[in-house]
């Protein structure tokens, strides 16, 4: 949003918006009954036995719960600079979902013996499964974009065709059509290429809608003026118009790229060894499930955590190349 | 119009005859690369899992090595979804599946069974509080198991066993309200719940369930087996040779008294052989 210097007072300093959050929050905890938490267990001198205190019990934890939750919103609202109240935000909501996992009472000692396999062989897995996949779909990208555009009936029918088909799919669908349905024609193929071409294939679909997007973006007198200047259409793609809606292309093509990483998970179902199927399979023996998949779940995290920032760094460089 | 029609016919009988193994084939293929091509789940202790070294591991993992050995052959294992390889059709991806896969009259027109090594009880699993304390308690009650799989078939009254001396048996349970899991390890998480939570009992191998309470599920047996499964390795269609192969191999197994060792090893209890 543009920042401007216009301000409205601080909601939080309005009494009534503060007393209808405490009123609002209060009804919340009281409602999921906090009686028996930690919480509960803390006021136990007030209220006695948390598991016999009753109504009396709930209506007091609920209270406590609700008044710690807005002294800590008035408390962040009095913290001045905009980067410190984020942080301090965030650090919050990260103890809130620790403490979360932690009271599943997980064996961490399990965590500790398969994180290493789950980085070398998971991560690495899904990781080049979708680098791979994510190449190939911005080359078929780009050609069906161009196909869409073009004038030749042909070449539209097919590029419309083929998104209309594999928008139209569930992408694990794909993957068991490929996989299954290749070797019926005689190419037997394994199962990560496979999922690979599912990946792109699908991923190649949408994108080509992302690019035909950017391409259309582009000024008609980009075109013209490169036609008068004598270039001929490749030349004009590659100098003129890629160039220019490559900065439109690349926040949707990074979002592209996070969700791939995500749907690589479906390869798991033809027995490619990448993080899903690892969380699903590393815990069996010895019924660890909630390990393993709180483990994958926090590393896919922070794969994506990481894309986010190097995609916003992209962005950033291509705002600058453009802005004035 | 001709030309058109005998290139279709001839692309076609192409099509059809690479999808079909020549007899002999596969044998041949591995016996000359000195390697065997395994098949397996990963998902299904103790007959097969990921173990701390992050191998497989189990009882089906050491039959396959000891045929792989039995046949002079070095053995790479694979781990494809249970529905895909019941789905046939393996085009030599992978060469064999030991997988404690039931030989049933459907599964034998997408596959072949050369030799059965060994059967699991099939057993009813309720919830410690539960009260259910017969195996036809469960009509009309939300019951878990794994999906494709013979408990499904024997929950959905379709069940039919036709393998050489797999004992009889009857349908207990009627208009049983199914769930079906990926695995029935899943189904177990749901049922340890709680009684009546997500499920009222799991169907699945008497080998899990006891494997699970080790672990400290809270659940218990219910019952008598309600069948014993025979179980089979398992191959594409076509390959004769082969199919004679394993069965010797099998068959020279269980007479040494390897089967029996592996059994005991893995489940503390003989199921090589029905009692």
């Amino acid at each position: 949003m543009i920042q401007d210097t216009v301000t409205d007072a601080l909601l939080l300093r309005k009494p009534k918006f503060v007393i209808s959050v405490l009123v609002i929050v209060f009804i919340a905890f009281f409602i999921g009954d906090p009686s028996l938490t930690a919480m509960g267990h803390f006021l136990e001198p007030v209220i006695g036995d948390p598991a016999e205190s009753g109504l009396y019990g709930r209506f007091a934890t609920s209270l406590m719960l609700a008044i710690i939750f807005v002294i800590n919103l008035l408390l962040i609202s009095q913290i001045p600079v905009f980067k410190y109240q984020v942080f301090v935000v965030w650090a919050e909501l990260v103890v809130l979902f620790l403490t979360f996992f932690y009271s599943f009472n997980l064996s961490f000692e399990f965590i500790q013996s398969k994180i290493w396999f789950m980085i070398t062989q998971g991560i690495f897995t899904t990781l080049y499964v979708s680098a791979i996949s994510i190449a190939i779909a911005s080359v078929i990208a780009v050609v069906g974009a161009v196909a869409k555009l073009s004038s030749n009936g042909f070449a539209f029918a097919i590029a419309s065709f083929y998104t209309s088909f594999f928008r139209g799919l569930p992408l694990l669908m794909q993957v068991y059509l490929i996989y299954l349905g290749f070797p019926q024609l005689g190419f037997v193929i394994d199962a990560v290429p496979a999922g690979i071409i599912a990946l792109s294939l699908c991923y190649g679909a949408y994108m080509t809608e992302i690019f035909r997007a950017g391409i259309m973006s582009i000024d008609d007198g980009q075109w013209e003026g490169s036609r008068a200047l004598g270039f001929k259409f490749g030349l004009t793609m590659r100098k003129i118009i890629l160039p220019q809606s490559i900065p439109l292309i690349i926040p949707p093509t990074g979002n592209q790229f996070i969700a791939m990483l995500k749907d690589s998970s479906l390869v798991s179902v033809i027995g490619v060894w990448e993080l899903m199927f690892l969380a699903r399979t590393l815990g069996n023996k010895t019924f660890n499930h909630m390990e393993m998949l709180i483990t994958a779940a926090l590393l896919y995290w922070a794969m994506t955590m990481v894309l986010e920032l190097i995609q916003s760094r992209i962005e950033r460089k291509y705002r600058k190349q453009t802005s004035r | 119009m001709k030309l058109v029609k005998s290139l279709l016919s001839a692309t076609l009988i192409a099509s059809l005859s690479m999808g079909v193994a020549q007899a002999g084939d596969v044998l041949d293929s591995i016996m000359s690369n000195k390697s065997i091509k395994v098949a397996t789940d990963a998902n299904w202790p103790p007959q097969s899992f990921i173990n701390d070294k992050n191998e497989m591991d189990g009882f089906d993992v050491d039959v396959a090595r000891e045929i792989a050995k039995r046949l002079g052959v070095e053995v790479e294992f694979i781990t494809p979804s249970w529905d895909i390889i019941t789905a046939g059709n393996w085009n030599r991806r992978w060469d064999m599946h030991v997988g404690s896969m039931t030989p049933t009259k459907k599964r034998a027109e997408k596959l072949a069974f050369p030799a059965i090594y060994y059967y699991t009880p099939a057993a009813v699993g309720v919830h410690k509080s539960s009260s259910i304390s017969t195996v036809a308690g469960l009509s009309g009650k939300k019951v878990g198991t794994g999906t494709g799989t013979t408990f499904e078939l024997y929950l959905q009254k379709n069940l039919s066993i036709d393998a050489a001396g797999a004992p009889k048996f009857t349908h207990q349970i009627d208009n049983a309200e199914i769930k079906s899991y990926e695995t029935s390890t899943i189904a177990l998480d749901d049922l340890r719940l709680g009684d009546g939570v997500r499920l009222d009992g799991v169907v699945s191998s008497l080998p899990v369930f006891l494997e699970a309470i080790e672990n400290g599920y809270p659940i218990k047996v219910v019952g008598d087996p309600i069948f014993y499964e025979p179980l089979a390795v398992t191959i594409d269609l076509g390959d004769a040779e082969l199919d004679a192969k394993l069965k010797d191999v099998i068959g020279w197994m269980q007479k040494d008294g390897t089967l029996s060792k592996l059994s005991l090893k893995w489940y503390g209890v003989d199921y090589a052989s029905v009692k």
